[in-house]
C-alpha cells in the first residue's frame, strides 16, 4: 500500500482546475460574507415572513411547521434554534447566529432564520 | 500542496474589509447621520468627531434665537442702529453668498424675515400652534427687510433696515455640508455620506456602488424613491411635513413667503438635486425654497433662475412634478399616481 | 423464434453487464446508506462516497452504465431509506443529474492532463449546485442562503479531491478486473 496516494497523484490539468476551484471559492467568500453588526431576526415559514424580531431582547418563539413545533430562541443579541421536530437536529446544532446575513435552515418543518442587518435599500433618508 | 494551501490563504485574507462606520448624533438641532467608508474604525471615528465639533460650534455661533451667539448678537446690532459691527470672517462670506443668492432668487431665499419666523413660532424647538397675529405679520411685512439691507464691507457690516434679522436655517446646514466635505477631502478621507437633517452630501461611494439614498414620502412614515448619490453630489428637500403645526384644518409650515408673511401653501414638497462644486451643499438647502414657494406654472422657472436642473415637486395633492433629467435618476419606490415630466 | 413466447412464464433475460451494473448500483447504495447514517456537521454537506463508484463505473465502462448506477443509487436510496419524492429525495436526484451532465462532458477531456480528481471536483460542484438550486428556488427560497454557499462549495472542492484520489487509487489498483464479481 505504500504509495497508495502517489499512485493517485494529481495531473497537470487536476491542479489547473483545483487552483480555478480555489480561486471562485475565494470569490464567494468575498462577495456572499458580509460581516456586520446584526439588528434583526428575520424568521420565515416556508418562503413567506413569519416575523420579524429586533435582537435586543431575550424571548423564545414558538413557530408551528409542517412536522411540529420548532422553537426558537432569541438572547444576548444572538438567535438560534433551540428545538425541532426534525429527526437529525441539524438547525439545532448550528448554534448561535450573532453577525448580519447569518442564517439557519431546518429544512424538514421548513424554517430558516436570518438576521438582518438594518439594512435598507439606501444609505441615508433625504427628507 | 502546500503551494495551493498558500493560494487559498492569500485570497482569504484579500477579504478583509474595512468596516462602514456610522454615527447618529444630535446637532443643529436634528438628526446628523456620518457615514464613512474604507477607514478604520478608529480614523473614521476621528474624523467624525471633528466634523460633529464643528457642527456644533456652527450651530452655536450661527444660533437665530440663542441670544448669545454672533449671529443673534449681529441682529441686534441691526435693531440699534447703523453702526458698523465687526462679524467674522466666516460670517462675512456667509452673508455676502447668501445675499447673492437671495437677488438671484428675487427675494424669494430672503435669511433676514427672522422676525416674520419668530412670529410663526418657528424660532423654538418645538412647534405648537400660535395664536396667528396677522397686524403684526402685516407690520413685518410692510417693513420689508431684504438681504440687500445690509451692507458688508470687510468684516464690518450694517444694516439700513431695522427689520432686518437674519435666521440662517434654510442656509446653514448647507453650508456644514460643504465645510464638511472640505475637511473630509482634506483629512484624506475617501468615501463619506454626511445627513445634516435630511439635507445630504456624497463624498466617493459606498464600497464599489454609488451612496445610495432615499427620498422620504411627505404623507407616510415611509421612503417613497432612491436615488443615487455620486461623488460631490448634495440633494436637500424643503416639505412641509416635519416642522409644521395644524390650525382650523390648515397646515402651517416653517417655510414663509416674504411677500405676504404667511407659510407656503400648496405645495407638500420639493427635492433638488445639485452637481458637486464648492457650494453644492449651500445650494441643495437655499434652491428648494424659492421652487416650493413659486406657483404651479412658475416653478419650472423658480429652478432655471436658481440654476437647479434635477429637482422634483409634489404639491399640495400629492401629484409628482419632476425635471425630465430628475426623472431619469429617480428610482421609485411607490409609484405616485400621478407624476408629470417637464 | 423466442421461446419466451410460447411458455406460459414470463423471463426476463439478463446480460452479464446487467450483473455488474446491479453489483455496483448495490454497492453504491450501501456506501450511500452508511454515509446517510454517520452524521455530518452542516446540513447537505457530505462526502458524498458513493461518487466514487460513479467515477469508478465511468472510467472502467462508460458513460451510459455510471448514469444507470448513480440514478439507481439515487431511487434505490430513497426508497429504502423511505424518504422518496421527499425534499430530500428531490436534492439527491438534482444534484446527481447535474453532476451526470457535468461528467458528460468533462469524460471527453484528455486523460494524458485530467484524472479522475478533476471529474471528481467537476461532478462535486455540479452536485452542489444542483442541490443549492433546488434549496433557493424550492424548499427556502429566500437570501439567507448567500451565507451558506461559500461554505458549501468548499466542502464540495475538498470531498471532490479527496474522492477523486480515492478514485484514483483504485482505478490504480484494479485494473481490467471487472469481470468478475467485485469483492
Amino acid at each position: 500500500m505504500k504509495g497508495a496516494l502517489r499512485c493517485g497523484k494529481p495531473l497537470l490539468g487536476d491542479f489547473l482546475v483545483i487552483v480555478v476551484g480555489l480561486i471562485f471559492v475565494a470569490f464567494l467568500f468575498k462577495t456572499l460574507w458580509h460581516n456586520e453588526q446584526a439588528a434583526k431576526l428575520q424568521i420565515r415559514l416556508g418562503d413567506k415572513i413569519y416575523a420579524t424580531y429586533s435582537l435586543d431582547q431575550n424571548r423564545n418563539i414558538d413557530i408551528q411547521g409542517p412536522i411540529g413545533i420548532t422553537r426558537v430562541v432569541i438572547a444576548d443579541g444572538k438567535a438560534r434554534f433551540e428545538s425541532s421536530p426534525c429527526p437529525n437536529q441539524y438547525c439545532v446544532h448550528q448554534g448561535w447566529l450573532s453577525h448580519k446575513g447569518q442564517a439557519a435552515i431546518c429544512l424538514p418543518n421548513q424554517v430558516s432564520l436570518e438576521l438582518l442587518g438594518g439594512e435598507k435599500p439606501f444609505d441615508s433618508l433625504n427628507y | 500542496m502546500r503551494f495551493l494551501v498558500l493560494i487559498f490563504a492569500l485570497f482569504l485574507s484579500a477579504c478583509g474589509k474595512a468596516p462602514l462606520v456610522q454615527t447618529k448624533s444630535y446637532v443643529f438641532g436634528t438628526l446628523v447621520d456620518i457615514s464613512i467608508d474604507g477607514e478604520t474604525e478608529e480614523r473614521a471615528h476621528e474624523v467624525t468627531s471633528q466634523i460633529l465639533q464643528d457642527f456644533q460650534r456652527l450651530h452655536h455661533q450661527y444660533h437665530a434665537w440663542q441670544s448669545d451667539s454672533e449671529l443673534s448678537k449681529l441682529n441686534q446690532s441691526f435693531v440699534a442702529g447703523k453702526t458698523p459691527i465687526e462679524i467674522s470672517p466666516e460670517l462675512s462670506q456667509m452673508l455676502t453668498q447668501a445675499q447673492t443668492l437671495s437677488k438671484q432668487s428675487q427675494g424669494l431665499f430672503n435669511p433676514s424675515i427672522g422676525g416674520l419666523i419668530s412670529t410663526w413660532g418657528f424660532q423654538r424647538d418645538e412647534f405648537t400652534p400660535v395664536e396667528i397675529n396677522d397686524a403684526a405679520i402685516q407690520k413685518l411685512v410692510l417693513a420689508n427687510p431684504q438681504m440687500s439691507d445690509i451692507v458688508i464691507k470687510g468684516n464690518t457690516v450694517f444694516s439700513t433696515n431695522p427689520a432686518v434679522k437674519l435666521d440662517l436655517g434654510g442656509y446653514a446646514k448647507g453650508y456644514a455640508l460643504d465645510l464638511a466635505l472640505t475637511q473630509l477631502q482634506k483629512q484624506g478621507v475617501k468615501n463619506a455620506l454626511i445627513n445634516i437633517g435630511g439635507n445630504i452630501i456624497a463624498l466617493g461611494q459606498h464600497g464599489d456602488k454609488p451612496w445610495r439614498v432615499g427620498i422620504q414620502h411627505p404623507r407616510q412614515p415611509k421612503p417613497m424613491a432612491t436615488i443615487d448619490l455620486l461623488s460631490g453630489w448634495a440633494i436637500g428637500t424643503s416639505g412641509d411635513y416635519q416642522r409644521y403645526f395644524e390650525q382650523g384644518g390648515n397646515r402651517y409650515c416653517h417655510i414663509i413667503d416674504p411677500r405676504n408673511g404667511y407659510p407656503a401653501q400648496g405645495t407638500q414638497a420639493v427635492t433638488v438635486l445639485l452637481p458637486p462644486s464648492p457650494q453644492a451643499g449651500v445650494l441643495s438647502d437655499v434652491t428648494s425654497k424659492p421652487i416650493f414657494l413659486s406657483l404651479p406654472d412658475q416653478r419650472s422657472n423658480a429652478a432655471k433662475t436658481m440654476g437647479v436642473e434635477h429637482y422634483l415637486v409634489i404639491d399640495g395633492n400629492g401629484n409628482v412634478t419632476l425635471s425630465a433629467s430628475m426623472n431619469q435618476r429617480v428610482r421609485w419606490l411607490a409609484k405616485p399616481a400621478k407624476i408629470t415630466v417637464q | 423464434m423466442p421461446n419466451s413466447t410460447k411458455n406460459s412464464r414470463i423471463e426476463i433475460h439478463t446480460s452479464p453487464d446487467d450483473h455488474r451494473i446491479a453489483k455496483l448500483a448495490a454497492l453504491a447504495i450501501g456506501l450511500h446508506l452508511i454515509e446517510a447514517v454517520l452524521p455530518s456537521p452542516m446540513p447537505g454537506v457530505k462526502p458524498g462516497i458513493a461518487n466514487i463508484i460513479t467515477l469508478f463505473v465511468l472510467y472502467r465502462f462508460d458513460f451510459a452504465t455510471a448514469a444507470w448506477v448513480s440514478l439507481l443509487r439515487v431511487f434505490a436510496s430513497s426508497l429504502l431509506i423511505a424518504n422518496f419524492l421527499s425534499p430530500t429525495f428531490a436534492l439527491s436526484l438534482a444534484g446527481a443529474l447535474l453532476s451526470l451532465a457535468t461528467l458528460f462532458f468533462a469524460q471527453y477531456l484528455p486523460r494524458r492532463y485530467f484524472s479522475a480528481i478533476t471529474l471528481s471536483v467537476l461532478a462535486a460542484f455540479a452536485h452542489m449546485v444542483g442541490q443549492l438550486l433546488v434549496v433557493r428556488f424550492w424548499l427556502i427560497p429566500h437570501a439567507g442562503i448567500a451565507y451558506l454557499i461559500p461554505v458549501f462549495m468548499t466542502a464540495a472542492l475538498v470531498f471532490g479531491v479527496v474522492n477523486g484520489l480515492l478514485t484514483n487509487y483504485l482505478l490504480r489498483i484494479s485494473p481490467a478486473k471487472f469481470d468478475e464479481d467485485k469483492g
